[in-house]
């Protein structure tokens, strides 16, 4: 098992935001998570990738404690979020250096070299990130989640704000992942593109997980009926 | 030998990202300026005839500049680890806190060193410190002023030591500026006053005047860099 995460709950304050989730992955597999916005998506997202520290419950990663041992899990991680997670004054080059040394990466050039290529940023590779239209950052930061190879990925909505060609590039790169036996959790409220990639498919409503089903028992337009009626009811 | 590595690579990010626009830089500089500037018109063009008189207000003007442009700097400098999530990439690399908290110090030190080797002379001419000094202390001016430049770099050490932990708890909260001065000020209060009374001493009598005073700045800054790098892991994490 990849990722085992238990009765995990998160509160702020008196606002209880996930409910005694229960999410597992194996390597290989793609979870995707259904939600409206507020669901309580980016908060599972934050507390898998071992950012914020649930209210009570477990997670293994790998199967190491990843509450206890956040330190030990997270170069096995790539995440994808709302942010770049990298600093926008530095180009794309200098950000996946930067990271690239921190976890300690050997044949660091031609790694960046590779990515930034494949992700279609090597003419802007020396341009300071913060230029970027929200396109080209989102391309940059597939690179640099990818950077060390992660073994498990996490996407919050990663679909959103991209053009046809970065969704592409998206679906392109997490299906290759997929094939390359990783684990990737992936939240977004686009049922087809989630579908698409998706091997298990979840909702998370009012903070709660559901599983639906596995991709080979449920069609899209099963899926998106059922989800826009949790949505109403 | 990794663990120098990854603080290397940390201070050299945070000094690239600190010089390359040059905004920081160019606030911070003109601001400590305009400080010095607004001391010597309230008090000048006559100074006091006395060297001990002259000495304090030059050690006032000196520390109190290097405190509010180092709360600037201590706000910027956090400001670009909020922004965008850069902290959370770092975090995400499993690098250990207490480097994060050691690379800061580092880049936050030499940042202001090198403000305060700008405008320590710059205070000391305006506020005609070096044409009173006695003969014997004129003669030995280059090494007066090197001590003068190792007391202060002691007390920025202190200064940075408590400042990243401070910046550090300050910057997720609302109204972080304000927060972060009302509590780094009463905890740096005995470095600025140290500093003060050692720049005080050595302007007017080119020595330390005993060792009370350094060994506070001294004890001081190597407690708060010891105990702050243990806790920084609980700032970062939470």
């Amino acid at each position: 098992m990849l990722l085992q995460a238990s009765q995990i709950t998160k509160r702020f304050g008196h606002r209880m935001v996930l409910n005694a989730l229960d999410l597992s992955l194996q390597p290989g597999e793609v979870v995707t998570i259904f939600g409206p916005n507020g669901a309580g998506k980016t908060t599972l997202i934050q507390i898998l990738s071992t950012l914020l520290k649930p209210t009570s419950g477990t997670l293994q990663i790998g199967g190491i404690n990843a509450l206890e041992e956040a330190l030990r899990v997270r170069p096995s991680l790539g995440l994808i979020v709302h942010e770049p997670l990298a600093y926008l004054e530095l180009s794309p080059y200098e950000n996946l250096k930067l990271f690239g040394r921190l976890y300690g990466l050997n044949g660091l050039e031609q790694r960046i070299a590779d990515l930034l290529d494949e992700v279609q940023l090597t003419p802007y590779a020396h341009e300071p990130v913060r230029i970027f239209s929200r396109g080209m950052i989102q391309r940059f930061m597939i690179a640099k989640a990818l950077i060390h190879d992660p073994a498990l990925l996490l996407f919050d909505e990663p679909f959103s704000g991209l053009d046809l060609a970065a969704k592409q590039l998206v679906l392109k790169r997490i299906d290759h992942e997929r094939a390359r036996g990783k684990g990737i959790i992936l939240t977004t409220h686009n049922t087809e593109l989630g579908y698409h990639v998706g091997s298990r498919f979840h909702f998370l409503l009012n903070g709660q997980i559901e599983t639906v089903a596995e991709k080979e028992d449920i069609g899209l337009e099963t899926l998106s009926r059922e989800y826009e009626e949790r949505l109403k009811g | 030998m990794e663990a120098f590595r990854q603080i290397g690579w940390l201070i050299h990010k945070d000094l690239a990202l600190q010089f390359r626009t040059k905004d920081m830089l160019a606030l911070i500089i003109v601001f400590s300026v305009l400080v010095v500037l607004i001391f010597c018109f309230a008090f000048g063009p006559i100074f006091p005839e006395q060297l001990e008189e002259r000495g304090k207000l030059a050690a006032s003007v000196l520390w109190g500049t290097f405190l509010f442009a180092g709360i600037i700097a201590l706000n910027r400098s956090f400001d670009i680890e909020r922004m965008n999530g850069a902290l959370h990439g770092l975090r995400l690399t499993g690098v250990d806190a207490s480097y994060l908290y050691l690379s800061k110090v580092v880049s936050i030190f030499l940042f202001l060193m090198l403000l305060e080797v700008v405008v320590t002379p710059i205070t000391l001419q305006f506020l005609d410190v070096l044409t009173v000094l006695p003969v014997a202390l004129q003669a030995q001016l280059p090494w007066l002023l090197l001590k003068l430049i190792g007391v202060i770099a002691i007390g920025t050490l202190g200064f940075c030591a408590v400042g990243v932990v401070v910046s550090g708890i300050s910057t997720n909260t609302p109204g972080k500026e304000s927060l972060l001065s009302v509590i780094l000020l009463p905890l740096t209060f005995p470095v600025v006053m140290a500093g003060a009374k050692c720049t005080v001493s050595l302007l007017t009598t080119g020595g330390l005047g005993g060792n009370f005073w350094i060994s506070v700045l001294v004890v001081y800054s190597l407690v708060f860099l010891a105990s702050s790098y243990l806790l920084f892991e609980f700032v970062v994490e939470g």
